[in-house]
């Protein structure tokens, strides 16, 4: 029983762990200010009216030069899907997909075009769709971004086609209705964030692009397709679902491409406009983006414009990088800048340009579209040549001219941004205008020069950690932190068992071979390949496998029997998981009716995962009736009990006399309880390897207990301190991370496995989906240790506290800087944060 | 890796069995059979318990790196130790290094911590993402052991010399 003296330090434990976890948050948020990149919006548009009376030179924005613009965005388009299997070392199997584009580009060399549209990172949807519109260099983190309404504030295109009376259609990816809920004349959104669905999006968003083409409503048409990001996520790039999408969207393009010639007669109603296919990023070989890779960053567009602009079009278009296509025929390809997009398309619809932008008019994207070569803007001109070509250059520079004074004035009400200095005279030439044909290109690269000089300080000045902020953030968390203990997978696993062989070598010098030990080692190399088999899969992406412990033992006899005992596996093992569940309740619980509710909830609670997975699987057949109530309404009773437990044992922790039993005791049916109330939602969300993990996890739990054990007995022998519970709060918080790889997970955004998140529920919905996430994410690696600990530090009394101090100081990660990435480090951040909630709430609960 | 095998394995024989030709063979016998019994499985079993990889492609070199690393722990305590129990138990302990007796046990244990300690560091660089072959298994590993065997060879040097210059203080 606690003395007098204990009960006041154990009422302080709480209290200080609270600092600790507010020592934490600073440490991460000063480090956050200056790692993840921040960058302030400006507020302020562009409008029509802004250059009028300037003079000389370019005194208004540009006329427009096409009518109507269809932009077909095809999520997650890699460079490789678009542009011919000749420009590259081997022809894969998703490339050459896309033949109606390649046909186009190679037969209709003026007025088609292949370009590799190079991204900036990060390279997530909604950075992209804000860097396209905006022009800018989004960042993870915009200050001005309030929370829930990721809303554009900053001047775009999409502002400007409303202010300027073009009518926008959009269809497709609802994201873009987070972004512009009010710019739209119509819009078609569906839900973006189940990547299970391959085809919702699509079906939709095809039920409306055909016949919206022969509407005359819009000026302006959007359509998001999100297919191939979804069956990249899912299944790869190199797999089936990956080749059909493209092949549907090729059919598509086709229909798309067959009307828009039909109806581009003169006098119809595509007259003059212009098609775009494009990606807003691309994706690696297993379907991840985020980063900047060369994969992940070349994504690719495709123009069109069914009026055919003059041959000299073919003088500006680039022919550096042409190659015969599989036909014979030869295609060329361009190069641009995502940056440059939102901008080429104002100066194409002839609008304001987006006041933030920082790209340039894109020449050949420019030139592409045949208005742009009409001679109607060059009236008193005293030249004496008058070719396309000239006629063209000096509109071409006018724009760049415009564009340079917008990127000028941004950056001078943008204080941070040192360039007013160079900028001065660059924009003094703007004013010199020459006529000759020799003169205006050195015009044009003058300006193309600033814009690129003003785009790379851009870059630079956007780009930069703010190494000071993460100093001190970093020594703060240094400060905190006193062990390092490294998050990767193996290095833990390799810890893990070294700490486990000097253990066998330590009772090997005693002359002693304890079994438990030899149990612990086997398992450790069961985790090892686990670990290795997820890494694997992040490596080389195909394989998608619920339970991969499993299917390592299926690969060794055979795949007819392997799917048979991928079915049964699952099954078996959670009988014994229940079954030692029980044994554990009705050995630990002492007080009768929280014994029988917890123990009745955690039967109800199995039989319903096993419901799930019965009607998930094909072995049986069940009526369509049985089969949805299975899979939508078990998991949702499971999360139901779990709740319902853990309501219950707050009010136990509250209400429930506790004074006769012992403090011991009580922890352990404090803690079993919460262990119960937790289990069966991770164990469903994780899947079918749930169970698996969990007997791991189980007997890897008894091993450490019984070790810990025996040695405390030795030590009591020897009358020595309790020197192995750090030995074996380490080793827990070892396996603790093992777990989170073994479990399939890793650090990156592309490594959550969001399929958990819809299990049991069809539709997304933030606050419900992302609580499934995070219980699934940090479910095995967080929650279950830390609640459990009481179990491992049970041999003493009152020491509950004492040992989850070692643990947080053991579980907490010292984050590397340098080698560090911003996934990792959100994924640690929240990880170490999420431990530090959860110790002071586990040292309230039990103390 | 092959070389150095077979250039260790007559020297170390010798090295701890100077007296009689007959017990040279009995060494020698029981040197052969702890070198794949003892030495080469209970190694690769570390060395998989901590996380080699494992395929054909690895097999010829597990298996040349835990015959070299049973060179260099086993098959010396072997040749001397045999089955006594007693014995090994000292050898693994470090206890050996406050009151041993014999300058032997500094010879055959010192250099087998020191290359078990030396291959565990080894193994460090390896998860790191520099991309060089050297962090191939099991290149670095061996070099971590075959440095940690010299130190241990050079500190059961100088531990046999504080012996010897004990025992002579002792005698005086």
């Amino acid at each position: 029983m606690a003395a007098p003296g204990s009960h006041a330090r154990r009422r302080a434990w709480p209290l200080l762990f609270l600092a600790v976890l507010m020592f934490h948050s600073l440490a991460i948020y000063l480090f956050t200010r200056g790692f993840l990149l921040t960058r302030t919006e400006l507020d302020v548009h562009s409008h029509r009216d802004d250059r009028t009376g300037i003079s000389p030179g370019c005194s208004s924005w540009p006329p427009p030069a096409v009518d109507r613009l269809v932009i077909v965005v095809l999520d997650a388009l890699r460079f490789d899907f678009v542009a011919p299997s000749t420009f590259f070392q081997e022809r894969q199997p998703w490339m050459d997909k896309l033949q109606v584009l390649q046909k186009l580009a190679a037969d209709e060399k003026t007025s088609a075009r292949i370009f590799k549209a190079l991204a900036d990172p990060p390279t997530t949807s909604l950075q992209r769709l804000k860097a396209l519109t905006t022009g800018g260099l989004p960042t993870f983190i915009d200050v001005g971004n309030s929370f829930g309404a990721p809303a554009i504030v900053e001047d775009n295109i999409m502002h400007q086609f409303a202010k300027n009376g073009k009518r926008v259609v959009m269809m497709g990816d609802d994201t873009w209705i987070q972004l512009y809920p009010e710019h739209f004349n119509k819009s078609y959104p569906y839900p973006s964030f189940n990547v299970k669905d391959l085809d919702t999006v699509d079906n939709g968003v095809i039920e409306h692009l055909l016949p919206s083409l022969h509407k005359n409503d819009w000026d302006v048409l959007i359509a998001h397709f999100l297919g191939v990001d979804h069956a990249g996520h899912i299944f790869g790039v190199d797999s089936t679902p990956m080749i059909q999408k493209l092949e549907q969207y090729n059919r598509i393009l086709e229909d798309v491409i067959d009307t828009l010639k039909s109806l581009s007669t003169s006098g119809g109603p595509h007259e003059n406009t212009l098609l775009l296919v494009m990606g807003d990023h691309g994706q690696t070989l297993n379907g991840d983006h985020g980063g900047g890779t060369a994969e992940e960053v070349e994504t690719s567009l495709f123009a069109w414009s069914p009026k055919t602009p003059p041959n000299a079009v073919l003088s500006v278009l680039g022919k550096n990088l042409c190659n015969a296509d599989l036909h014979g025929k030869e295609v060329c390809v361009s190069t641009m800048q995502q940056l440059d997009f939102a901008v080429t398309i104002a100066a194409l619809l002839g609008i304001p340009f987006p006041f933030g932008s920082i790209g340039r008019v894109n020449p050949e994207l420019y030139a592409l579209s045949a208005g742009t070569w009409d001679n109607q803007q060059i009236g008193a001109n005293d030249c004496t040549q008058q070719n396309d070509l000239e006629a063209w250059m000096r509109r071409y520079a006018e724009a760049l001219c415009i564009n340079c004074w917008q990127a000028n004035w941004s950056s001078v009400l943008r204080s941070t941004c040192p360039l007013e200095t160079s900028s001065q005279d660059e924009l003094k030439e703007c004013a010199n205008k020459e006529c000759t044909s020799s003169a205006l290109r050195l015009q044009i690269d003058a300006y193309s020069d600033f814009l690129e000089s003003f785009a790379k300080l851009a870059r630079s000045a956007w780009t930069e950690f703010d190494l000071w902020l993460m100093g001190i953030g970093l020594s703060v968390m240094i400060l905190s932190v006193s062990t390092q203990a490294l998050a990767e997978g193996r290095v833990a696993n390799f810890l893990l068992a070294t700490s486990c062989i000097a253990s066998v070598w330590h009772s090997a010098t005693k002359g002693k071979f304890i079994i438990e030990e030899f149990v612990f080692l086997l398992l450790n190399i069961f985790i090892r390949f686990g670990i290795e088999f997820g890494m694997s899969k992040q490596i080389s992406g195909s394989i998608i496998s619920n339970d991969h412990p499993v299917s390592i033992i299926c690969g060794l006899f055979g795949s007819s029997f392997c799917s048979d005992l991928m079915e049964i596996f699952p099954i078996i093992s959670l009988t014994l998981v229940a079954y030692i569940i029980l044994k554990c309740i009705s050995y630990a619980i002492s007080h009768r009716f929280l014994k029988y509710s917890v123990m009745s909830g955690s039967i109800l609670s199995y039989i319903f995962i096993a419901i799930h997975w019965a009607s998930e699987s094909t072995l049986l057949s069940h009526t369509k009736a049985i089969r949805e109530t299975g899979i939508s309404l078990a998991p949702r009773l499971v999360y139901t009990i779990g709740g319902l437990s853990l309501a219950i044992s707050a009010f136990y922790r509250l209400f429930g006399s506790t004074d006769h039993l012992k403090m011991n005791e009580r922890i352990t049916s404090l803690s079993a309880v919460m262990l119960c109330s937790w289990s069966p939602t991770i164990l469903i969300l994780l899947g079918r390897q749930g169970p698996f993990v969990a007997l791991i996890c189980m007997t890897i739990a008894w091993c450490i207990i019984k070790l810990q054990q025996k040695n405390q007995r030795e030590l009591k022998l020897d009358k020595g301190i309790h020197a192995a519970d750090s030995v074996s709060v380490t080793q827990w918080s070892f396996l603790a991370v093992c777990l989170f790889y073994l479990t399939g997970h890793w650090c990156t955004f592309d490594g959550l496995r969001y399929g958990a998140a819809f299990i049991g529920f069809d539709h997304f919905h933030i606050i419900r989906q992302g609580l499934l996430l995070s219980i699934d994410t940090f479910g095995v690696s967080h929650i279950l240790p830390v609640l459990s600990l009481p179990f491992i530090a049970i041999c003493w009394y009152n020491s509950a506290s004492k040992n989850s101090k070692v643990n947080d100081a053991t579980v907490t990660r010292l984050i590397q800087v340098w080698g560090l990435f911003a996934p990792k480090y959100v994924f640690d951040a929240i990880g170490l944060l999420l431990t530090d909630l959860l110790v002071v709430l586990a040292s309230i609960y039990y103390s | 890796m092959c070389l150095h095998l077979y250039t260790t394995y007559p020297r170390l024989i010798p090295q701890f069995t100077e007296s009689s030709s007959k017990k040279f063979l009995k060494a020698a016998a029981r040197g052969l059979l702890g070198l794949p019994i003892g030495g080469a499985f209970l190694n690769a079993f570390g060395a998989i318990v901590l996380g080699a990889p494992i395929g054909i492609k690895y097999w010829a070199a597990t298996t040349y790196w835990s015959l070299l690393m049973s060179l260099f722990t086993i098959v010396p305590a072997a040749c001397v130790f045999g089955a006594s129990k007693v014995n090994w138990q000292a050898v693994l302990s470090h206890s050996i290094y406050c009151g041993s007796t014999d300058a032997v046990d500094y010879m055959i244990s010192a250099p087998a911590h020191g290359a078990v300690i030396g291959a565990w560091l080894g193994a460090w660089p390896m998860p790191l993402d520099w991309e060089r072959p050297w962090q191939e298994w099991p290149i670095s590993v061996t070099y971590g052991s075959v440095a940690g065997h010299l130190i241990g060879m050079a500190i059961s040097l100088a531990l046999i010399v504080a012996h010897k210059r004990r025992g002579r203080a002792k005698a005086d």
